[in-house]
């Protein structure tokens, strides 16, 4: 028999095949239809927030308790609806008025904003160098882990020193607190990029940047992510120690102010108003996480 | 061409061309270990595989099989001897070859089309052979998956993915490293049948390597068995079973068991070499 007259053969009696192959594969995408649908938030997220608001009632009702009855003065722990008082004057106010929270706030979280940019920015930039680069690891990381060690809020007054006190100074400080988990982060998470990923690549003779780009900072994103997490907090703390060495404007200014005359409830509201801020913000990066690392949530490879 | 004895050479079907695409001769190769020692893992192997032929290599673990694929996908060096494709010294990765990857390899954050196009949107590459794409991915059944994520689909989906992947490029030669390893059994048989059709629609030139003797019976032409570390041919056998084959009739032809015997008896004596 020929080759063509064999080839001929193979391909018609492959036809005849045809059937039975595609039946398996369409019972297997079949089966693969039936796989769960990627799941809605749960019974056990519900769960968990249920349980955090039982948490904040009984520490309320705990909170109320002490006062009453251990005679707490209100100069050391004011009661809470003292603190509640305080909150509604400064929220239920023009927001144009200098009492009010909001322009201090704005200040505080544009600055803490501007400087969460800069310093992740930067991180992320440096932490991509180290992590392509040994000589730039060698020459950078002893640096950047001996800024790590230093206690940042005793740096503040130099960068006061150096900036000024306006929003330079905030801005300095907010940034300098969000570069490291950032840095640290893209580092770590660029170098576990899986080697058979880098293979791929290899064999396709991709250019280290096309590498970067499509495979390690992809892989990276979740531990990016962590870093900018802790990062976007981080910077908010650089901005209101910043405004403690002294501002004209900003959340850390409000708590100064309220000190300087004993208002112990005007202090507390607004730590309460920066604690919703932290929360808030966390859960706005952790939404973003979802969005964007929407792989890594649901079922391994 | 050799003359097969008693056995009928229908079933090779490309052997008509005998312009060899992977050419390999007496390579040998040494690495050093992490901790310090040195692993002589190939020893002067010789391999010569012709345009449109599907060879499969077996040998016992760590024998360099997957060391010598990942040669020839210009992925690793070696010491001495000389490595061809298509006449041409290997000297790093090649276009003209696809590799397809241990439990497939997908990229979890691309969708199994941005998957199965990466390699045409990388290498200087500009995308926009889309249509070429969408044909692979029918071809593969995977049409209807196209916009998925990979944690969508089940193993056997992604590891035909990968392929359609390998595939991309249009390549004349694909490396398969154990591709169905991860696979259990029924899957893996439906991925063998599936693979069978995909070459005999385009006759690429296959080297696929596996742990399996029945997978390497099924889908060679030829079967390799590799000698246990420091890794050679130890035997190059012809299978003389005509395709299309399925695993229904395969155990039923004569050859199947004298082959499958043999390779067995090669790699069990190379196993217990081994371990003396």
């Amino acid at each position: 028999m020929t080759d063509t007259a064999m080839r001929a053969g193979a391909s018609s009696s492959g036809l005849l095949e045809q059937p039975e192959v595609d039946a398996a594969t369409s019972i297997e995408n079949a089966a693969s239809n039936a796989m769960p649908a990627p799941r809605k938030p749960g019974r056990a997220e519900i769960n968990g927030s249920v349980i955090a608001g039982i948490g904040l009632v009984a520490l309320i009702a705990l909170w109320i308790m002490a006062v009453r009855f251990l005679r707490v003065p209100p100069y050391i722990l004011p009661a809470p609806e003292a603190v509640l008082n305080a909150l509604w004057s400064g929220i239920a106010i023009s927001p144009a008025s200098p009492k009010g929270y909001y322009l201090p706030l704005w200040s505080t979280l544009s600055n803490a904003a501007t400087g969460f940019a800069i310093g992740s920015g930067l991180g992320l930039v440096l932490g991509s160098l180290m992590a392509e680069s040994r000589l730039v690891e060698k020459l950078l990381m002893p640096y950047a882990f001996a800024l790590q060690s230093l206690p940042k809020v005793a740096i503040a007054p130099l960068v006061v020193i150096w900036f000024g006190f306006g929003d330079g100074s905030k801005v300095a400080i907010a940034a300098l607190l969000a570069f490291f988990p950032v840095l640290i982060n893209s580092f770590t998470g660029l170098r576990a990029t899986e080697p058979e990923r880098i293979d791929l690549m290899r064999s396709l003779s991709a250019t280290r940047f096309e590498t970067y780009r499509i495979v390690k900072l992809p892989n990276a994103a979740p531990f990016i992510f962590a870093g900018l997490d802790m990062a976007v907090v981080y910077a908010l703390l650089g901005a209101i120690v910043a405004e403690f060495l002294g501002a004209q404007q900003g959340m850390g200014v409000v708590i100064t102010q309220a000190q300087a005359v004993s208002d112990v409830a005007g202090v507390f509201a607004a730590l309460v108003i920066l604690g919703v801020l932290g929360i808030a913000l966390h859960s706005s990066v952790r939404r973003l996480e979802h969005r964007v690392v929407h792989w890594a949530h649901r079922g391994k490879r | 061409m050799q003359a097969a004895p008693s056995v009928s050479r229908d079933a090779g079907p490309a052997r008509a061309s005998a312009r060899s695409l992977i050419d390999v001769r007496s390579v040998s190769k040494t690495y050093a270990t992490a901790s310090g020692g040195n692993v002589h893992a190939l020893n002067g192997v010789d391999l010569k595989i012709a345009e449109g032929e599907f060879v499969c290599v077996v040998g016992p673990s760590g024998c360099g099989k997957s060391t010598l694929l990942r040669m020839l996908a210009g992925l690793d060096t070696y010491d001495s001897g000389t490595l061809a494709l298509d006449n041409r010294p290997v000297a790093g990765p090649s276009g003209d070859v696809g590799v397809v990857f241990q439990a497939a390899n997908l990229l979890p954050w691309l969708t199994v089309r941005e998957n199965v196009r990466l390699p045409l949107r990388v290498g200087g590459r500009r995308a926009s052979a889309d249509p070429r794409i969408d044909d692979l991915l029918a071809m593969a059944g995977l049409g209807d998956f196209a916009a998925r994520y990979p944690y969508e689909l089940s193993g056997g989906m992604q590891q035909r993915a990968g392929i359609c992947r390998a595939l991309a490029r249009d390549p004349q030669i694909l490396l398969m490293d154990e591709p169905f390893g991860a696979l259990d059994a029924l899957t893996r048989e439906r991925m063998n049948m599936e693979l069978q059709r995909i070459w005999q629609a385009n006759r690429k030139t296959i080297m696929l390597i596996t742990h399996s003797i029945s997978e390497a019976i099924f889908l060679g032409d030829r079967v390799v068995v590799m000698s246990a570390r420091p890794g050679r041919v130890l035997a190059d056998l012809d299978v003389p079973i005509p395709r299309p084959r399925s695993f229904d009739t395969i155990v039923t032809h004569p050859g199947y068991a004298r082959l499958a015997s043999e390779i067995r008896g090669l790699l069990n004596a190379q196993e217990g070499a081994a371990h003396d």
